[in-house]
C-alpha cells in the first residue's frame, strides 16, 4: 500500500478514533490499577498505545489520538478539561508519527529503536509544551514547571515507551502480515 | 468492570446551556488568566466568586468529585502554594526581590556538608502564596465540571460548530462511541487473562517487571480493535464517507441565555486586557499587612 504521511482520509479518522478511545480506556483503567513509583512519577501505560498508533497510521492519528484520548481519559477519570495537557499529548503522538515511513519492518531491531527515538522526542517535545503552558496559565514559574511537571512527566512516559513500544510493535507485526494489507 | 461516563443529566441551569457557550466561555476565562497575567487579588477574587457560582449551579454531588477535589488541592496548595510561599516564584519579580517584613527565616544545611540555604518567608511571599492558590483554584472550578455536565454525545458536533473540520469533528464523535465497546473487550480481556491465573491486581517483582506483565492486558485488546478497525474502514467507505459535507443526528441552537453567557465570558477577557494596558491588575496586598509586620 502507498502510504503518505499526511494523508488524512478514512483510515486515519477511524485509527484517530480508536487510538483516542484506546488510550482515554487505558488511561482510566490504570487509575483503577495505579503503578506506585518514586516521588510524584505516575506511570501511564497507555502512552506506548499512543506512540505505537502514530508510529503505524502517521502524523495526524498521532496527534488526534492524543488530544481526544486526553480529553476522553479526563472525561472519564473526572478530572476536568485541560486543553493544554491535551495538546501536549497530541504533540506526543504526532511527532512519532513522522517516523512512519521509516519503519519498514516492525520486528527489526533498528526499527523499533527508531520508534523509541521518535518516541522520545514526542514525549519530550509534547509534555515540555504541557509543562510550559501551565508557566502561562497557573502563572508557575519555570523551575516548577520543569522540575514538578515536565521531568515526572517525561521519565514515567519515557519508561513505559521503551518497555511496552516494542511488545505492540511486535505483535503488530504479526496482525499485519495476517491481513496483508 | 464498566466504563462508565462522569456525566449525569441533572436539569441545571448549567446543563441547559449550550456547550459551545459554554466551552467559548471557558476559553475567554483561560485566555483572560493567560494574557493578561492578572495579580492583582481584588480582581482575582470576583472571577473566583463567579466560579464557585457557576461550580453550584452544577449541582454536581460531594461523592462524585471528592477524590478529584483532594488531587486538586494537594496539586494547588502543596506544590503551587509552598512554592510560591518559600521561592515566591511564578510572579511578579517584586515579590522575588521583597526580602523585607520577614515572618520567618531559616538557615538549612544539607548533613555531612557545609552546603545549605536560607528559606526567609517574607509577609509578600505569603501574601502572594494566597494570591497564586486563589487563581489556580479559579481555573480549576471552571475546568472540573466540564465531564460531569456536558454530555459526551454532543462534544463532536459541539466542535464541528465551532468550525472543527467535518472529519475531525467526526473523529471526536467515533472515539466517544467506541468507548463503550473497548471498554468491554479490555474487561473480558482482564477476565481470561485472571482464568490464566494472571494476577491483575498484584503486580509483583521490579518496575520494569510489572510494566511488562501489563502486556498481556494491552496487546490483545489493541490488536483486536485494530482487526475491527479495518472493517470499520471498509464498512464508511462503502457509503463514501468524506465526499460531502456530513449531517448530524444532534442539532444544536443557540438561545439568548448562551448569548449573554457567551457575551459575559468576551466581556471577562477584553476587561482584563483593557486593565492590563491601563497599568492595573500588578500584584497587590494591603499597606495594613506590610504595617502590621513593622
Amino acid at each position: 500500500m502507498d502510504k503518505k504521511l499526511w494523508e488524512f482520509k478514512t483510515r486515519q479518522v477511524v485509527y484517530g478514533a480508536i487510538g483516542a478511545a484506546l488510550y482515554g480506556v487505558f488511561a482510566w483503567a490504570t487509575n483503577i490499577f495505579p503503578l506506585p513509583a518514586a516521588g510524584n512519577i505516575t506511570f501511564r501505560p497507555a502512552v506506548a498505545v499512543l506512540i505505537f498508533f502514530g508510529v503505524a497510521f502517521g502524523p495526524w492519528v498521532g496527534l488526534i489520538a492524543g488530544f481526544i484520548g486526553n480529553v476522553l481519559g479526563d472525561a472519564l477519570s473526572g478530572w476536568g478539561f485541560w486543553w493544554h495537557w491535551s495538546l501536549g499529548n497530541g504533540l506526543m503522538g504526532l511527532i512519532p508519527g513522522l517516523a512512519m515511513l521509516m519503519i519498514k519492518d516492525y520486528r527489526k531491531t533498528k526499527d523499533i529503536v527508531i520508534a523509541v527515538g521518535f518516541g522520545a522526542v514526542g514525549i519530550a517535545v509534547g509534555m515540555l509544551f504541557a509543562s510550559l503552558m501551565e508557566k502561562v496559565t497557573g502563572g508557575i514559574d519555570l523551575i516548577t514547571a520543569l522540575v514538578g511537571y515536565f521531568t515526572p512527566a517525561f521519565i514515567g512516559n519515557l519508561i513505559v515507551t521503551i518497555v511496552l513500544l516494542p511488545i505492540l510493535m511486535i505483535a503488530y507485526h504479526a496482525v499485519v502480515s495476517r491481513r496483508g494489507r | 468492570m464498566l466504563v462508565a461516563w462522569k456525566y449525569r443529566p441533572r436539569n441545571t441551569i448549567i446543563q441547559r446551556l449550550d456547550p459551545r457557550a459554554r466551552l467559548i466561555f471557558l476559553a475567554c476565562l483561560f485566555a483572560a488568566f493567560s494574557i493578561a497575567q492578572i495579580w492583582d487579588i481584588r480582581l482575582l477574587l470576583p472571577l473566583f466568586a463567579l466560579s464557585l457560582g457557576l461550580y453550584f449551579l452544577a449541582r454536581i454531588e460531594w461523592r462524585d468529585i471528592k477524590r478529584v477535589w483532594m488531587f486538586i488541592l494537594i496539586l494547588v496548595v502543596f506544590i503551587v502554594g509552598i512554592n510560591a510561599l518559600i521561592a515566591g516564584r511564578g510572579g511578579p519579580t517584586e515579590v522575588l526581590q521583597e526580602q523585607s517584613h520577614a515572618l520567618f527565616q531559616a538557615n538549612l544545611i544539607i548533613p555531612g556538608t557545609t552546603w545549605g540555604f536560607t528559606i526567609t518567608i517574607t509577609v509578600v511571599k505569603a501574601f502572594f502564596a494566597v494570591t497564586q492558590i486563589v487563581r489556580m483554584l479559579t481555573m480549576a472550578i471552571l475546568a472540573i465540571p466540564i465531564p460531569y455536565t456536558m454530555d459526551p454525545a454532543v462534544y463532536g458536533v459541539s466542535f464541528r460548530r465551532m468550525g472543527l473540520p467535518d472529519k475531525i469533528s467526526f473523529t471526536m464523535d467515533l472515539a466517544f462511541r467506541f468507548i463503550p465497546t473497548l471498554g468491554r473487550d479490555f474487561a473480558i480481556t482482564v477476565d481470561a487473562q485472571r482464568a490464566r491465573g494472571y494476577e491483575v491486581e498484584s503486580l509483583r517483582g521490579g518496575l520494569i517487571s510489572r510494566l511488562r506483565r501489563l502486556a498481556p492486558l494491552i496487546v490483545p485488546v489493541t490488536m483486536q480493535s485494530i482487526v475491527t478497525g479495518e472493517e470499520v474502514i471498509d464498512a464508511m467507505d462503502l457509503r463514501a464517507f468524506g465526499v460531502r459535507p456530513r449531517t448530524w443526528i444532534r442539532e444544536l441552537h443557540y438561545q439568548r441565555r448562551d448569548y449573554i453567557f457567551i457575551g459575559l465570558g468576551v466581556a471577562i477577557l477584553l476587561a482584563s486586557i483593557v486593565l492590563k494596558l491601563l497599568g492595573y491588575g500588578r500584584f497587590w496586598m494591603p499597606e495594613a499587612l506590610i504595617n502590621w509586620t513593622g
